[in-house]
């Protein structure tokens, strides 16, 4: 079915807010789901991998600095979603780049984190560079980067399927390199065992938007289904005392 | 010319003008003491289409004798063309509901781009008069609905088919014939998102421009279908209405709660739209000259605003001894020294120690209408991108002080009193209306909306006094990381931080919270008039009156429609 943009971004909101994320989470949370398909990036079918785990993050402990100085922290996110926690990361990524030209984070412990583009494009608006890479296990190992350019209003995103071996603790980590010195820019190397390896610029994200703000956007009803129902937890039952409390 | 440079150095800095403070314009009452003025997006939205001339018609008029059928209006506007589609269903009265739940209306409407063919007509008429239980597709950018008066419109219809004008009297006490009661744009049941309408309809690039445009055609669809209906009643003695009378009949609404979050969840907007009505006041304050003829013209508004007010009529106590006193207020300003006015800022002081905040609100809307010179450009700047980005390298003792600063009124609150975080605001299951609840009585109070800013500041203060005493070098970024429930209102503060206005000053979780007074502030800027508060939760209003009609378009135009009087008849 065929949904705008508005009404993508509401429901999410109270699917969220349904979910116990906090007020400036589950805004956040929303934008990011609704960035990433508006910009062509299939963020409805990473929501549709993240939507069965949505409501076990509240049972989680809050992300930890475990290691921190003035360039860099690595920060354990306790599998949370990066829905809820890598807003945050980035944030940090930020002030420690605004103060010292340049800085690395590392979150472990992290899911779905192709929802960082939102909050690289917010950096990236603001007039800092920054880049992250990630690696996902699937039925193998994939890799993903995606880079924004200070004052640039869209990133760029590669990705590519690998032959790599890992041990598994890396499958759930991110690193963010962030500046207010330098211009990052990533792509994957088109390296032995990288295959279907795909780049999308900064351009072509910029024309997917276009063709979302133009027509909206195609959801299928299970899916809307999920996110109403989810989101109807926030609605409060109707009843003769509560309608006196309508306009 | 004025460009967001000069409003910026407008705003701070060594050549700022002088703004009335926060704490003055955003306190709650005053908001909702707030009156249409030339900045109201009606009379910017008018000033267009009769500057730019578009060209309205009828391309189909399908309407039975009793005036139940189809019409499409044809809009040529200067970027544009766009169909306005009207659906007009039989209603019977104990069907008519103006609440949000209702089903069925008399009319139902659909604003489109482009010409529309037999297809898409049909297509509009399964979904259109169903309005929420309806899709439509992003061709279509507004929605709306409108109910019959029930007293109005058969009588205008019978003393028109009897050759007879409406008794100006009758329609002085309602100034409508119909009432919208819903109208819907951005993107909601599938409609065009409001970045869609931004980018590809210049015509109707600016905030609620379109939805204002929708019911400036109902009122005048409402005028053509009761000299329809009147003329096919008795052709031998119809008689078309009078033009003056025409244009003193406005268009009714009917504003509940769904409005008032509006408000608190977009206060990057707000405070555009604030700071450019306080900007223009501002530049009236400093460089309004003063000589015969704007004198002549401020007395002259002065006698006009006392009669419209005297005209306004409501059931409601409270605002009926709020209009006695602008009356008298302004009365005694008409007959007093400070007729004679030596400078506009020392009228506008003069009137914080001695009006009421209605008087002194309506006093800021006579000081626009005076100096369009002063004031109508600002109009191009009322759009604005709605970001609250978080400072990250803030320190957390900085965010303190701004809190400090500017929350000093929510840490004044004292949120331990009895009843003070009382009423809570939710969503109910039925069409997700938006309503208020009292916390000591019903249950979902977990479940609702985040508008209590003041309370939410409050508890972030308290955390990061704690924080601060602990981690004085952190920045925001890692008390973020620290305190992630605190994200969404650190946010907002240091977003609004970074704005003149903004937040409304005032606890939305009090038991004795006034919604009416959130509902009052947005149809100001709208551009009502003849505020009449159903209750604490409602508004009733008319929009457009003394507005130019259709037939007006293309001819002289002096933008003269503030607070319309009733003609004389």
């Amino acid at each position: 079915m065929h949904i705008s943009m508005n009404e993508l971004k509401s429901a999410l909101q109270r699917c969220f807010q349904a979910s116990e994320y906090f007020v400036g989470n589950y805004e956040d949370a929303s934008n990011m789901v609704l960035w990433l398909e508006k910009h062509g990036l299939d963020g409805l079918q990473e929501l549709l991998n993240a939507l069965p785990y949505i409501k076990i993050d509240s049972d989680k402990p809050l992300s930890t600095v475990i290691y921190e100085d003035k360039t860099s922290a690595v920060i354990n996110s306790h599998g949370r979603s990066a829905l809820n926690c890598i807003a945050a990361a980035v944030d940090l990524a930020h002030a420690k780049a605004l103060e010292t030209g340049i800085a690395t984070i590392t979150v472990h412990n992290c899911h779905n984190r192709k929802f960082i583009l939102k909050a690289l494009t917010d950096c990236g608006r603001r007039g800092i560079s920054v880049v992250a890479y990630w690696k996902n296990q699937g039925s193998s190992v994939t890799e993903h980067t995606a880079a924004i350019k200070a004052n640039a209003r869209y990133p760029s995103y590669s990705q590519a399927l690998t032959n790599l071996h890992t041990d598994g603790d890396d499958l759930q980590s991110l690193t963010i390199v962030c500046s207010s010195r330098v211009d990052l820019t990533s792509s994957l190397q088109n390296s032995y065992g990288n295959r279907k390896a795909y780049h999308i610029s900064a351009r072509q994200v910029e024309e997917n938007k276009t063709q979302s703000v133009n027509q909206g956007i195609d959801i299928t009803e299970a899916l809307w289904e999920d996110i109403n129902r989810i989101g109807a937890g926030i609605l409060v039952e109707n009843s003769l005392l509560s309608s006196l409390g309508a306009g | 010319m004025t460009t967001s440079a000069t409003i910026r150095a407008a705003l701070r800095g060594s050549n700022a003008l002088p703004l009335r403070s926060p704490d003055l314009v955003m306190n709650l009452e005053r908001l909702g003491s707030m009156h249409q003025s030339r900045l109201s997006f009606m009379r910017i939205l008018v000033r267009r289409i009769m500057r730019e001339r578009w060209q309205i018609s009828a391309s189909l008029v399908d309407l039975d004798h009793e005036g139940y059928g189809t019409f499409v209006y044809r809009i040529k506007a200067s970027h544009g063309v766009f169909s306005f589609v009207i659906f007009s269903n039989y209603l019977s009265s104990d069907e008519r509901n103006d609440r949000v739940i209702a089903t069925k209306w008399d009319l139902t409407m659909a604003l489109v781009e482009g010409e529309v063919d037999s297809v898409y007509l049909e297509r509009l008429r399964q979904n259109v008069p169903k309005q929420e239980a309806g899709r439509v597709d992003s061709r279509v950018f507004v929605l709306s609905r409108a109910n019959r008066s029930a007293r109005n419109f058969d009588y205008v219809v019978d003393q028109l088919a009897s050759g007879k004008q409406p008794d100006i009297e009758k329609i002085t006490d309602i100034g409508y014939l119909y009432r919208t009661t819903a109208v819907y744009g951005s993107g909601k049941l599938g409609m065009a998102d409001w970045e869609k309408v931004k980018h590809n309809w210049p015509d109707f690039e600016r905030p609620f421009s379109a939805e204002m445009f929708v019911c400036f055609m109902i009122r005048n669809f409402s005028l053509f279908q009761a000299e329809h209906i009147a003329q096919h009643k008795s052709a031998t003695t119809f008689t078309p209405m009078d033009v003056n009378i025409k244009r003193y009949f406005g268009i009714g609404n009917s504003t509940g709660l769904g409005m008032a979050p509006y408000l608190v969840n977009h206060p990057v907007l707000i405070n555009q739209w604030i700071t450019m009505r306080e900007l223009g006041l501002a530049r009236v304050r400093t460089l309004g000259y003063i000589d015969h003829r704007v004198q002549r013209h401020f007395e002259e508004l002065l006698s006009r605003c006392i009669q419209h007010t005297q005209e306004t009529k409501t059931e409601d106590e409270w605002q009926t001894q709020n209009n006695l006193q602008v009356v008298k207020e302004l009365s005694a300003l008409q007959s007093s020294e400070h007729q004679q006015v030596s400078s506009w800022d020392s009228l506008m002081s003069w009137s914080e120690a001695h009006c009421s905040l209605q008087t002194q609100e309506l006093l800021v809307s006579i000081l626009l209408e005076l100096y369009p010179e002063l004031v109508d450009d600002l109009e191009d700047h009322h759009c604005e991108e709605e970001f609250l980005d978080l400072d990250p390298v803030m320190p957390v003792q900085t965010l303190k002080e701004v809190i400090e600063q500017s929350y000093r009124w929510a840490l004044d609150i004292d949120f331990t009193k009895e009843g003070a975080k009382e009423t809570f605001w939710y969503r109910s299951e039925d069409k997700m209306e938006p309503r208020l609840g009292n916390a000591e009585k019903e249950q979902g109070k977990s479940k609702q909306m985040a508008l209590g800013v003041g309370y939410a500041v409050r508890k972030c203060y308290d955390q990061l006094c704690a924080y601060v005493a602990e981690n004085p070098e952190h920045t925001t970024a890692r008390f973020m990381v620290a305190a992630p429930k605190l994200r969404g209102i650190v946010r907002r503060i240091q977003s609004m931080n970074r704005c003149m206005y903004g937040d409304i000053q005032g606890n939305l979780l009090d038991r004795n919270v006034l919604p009416m007074h959130l509902l009052r502030a947005k149809l100001a800027f709208f551009g009502v008039s003849k505020f009449d508060p159903r209750s604490k939760l409602w508004v009733r209003n008319t929009m457009y009156q003394g507005a130019p009609l259709l037939e007006d378009i293309g001819g002289t135009f002096n933008d003269d429609w503030f607070m319309p009087l009733a003609p004389k008849q």
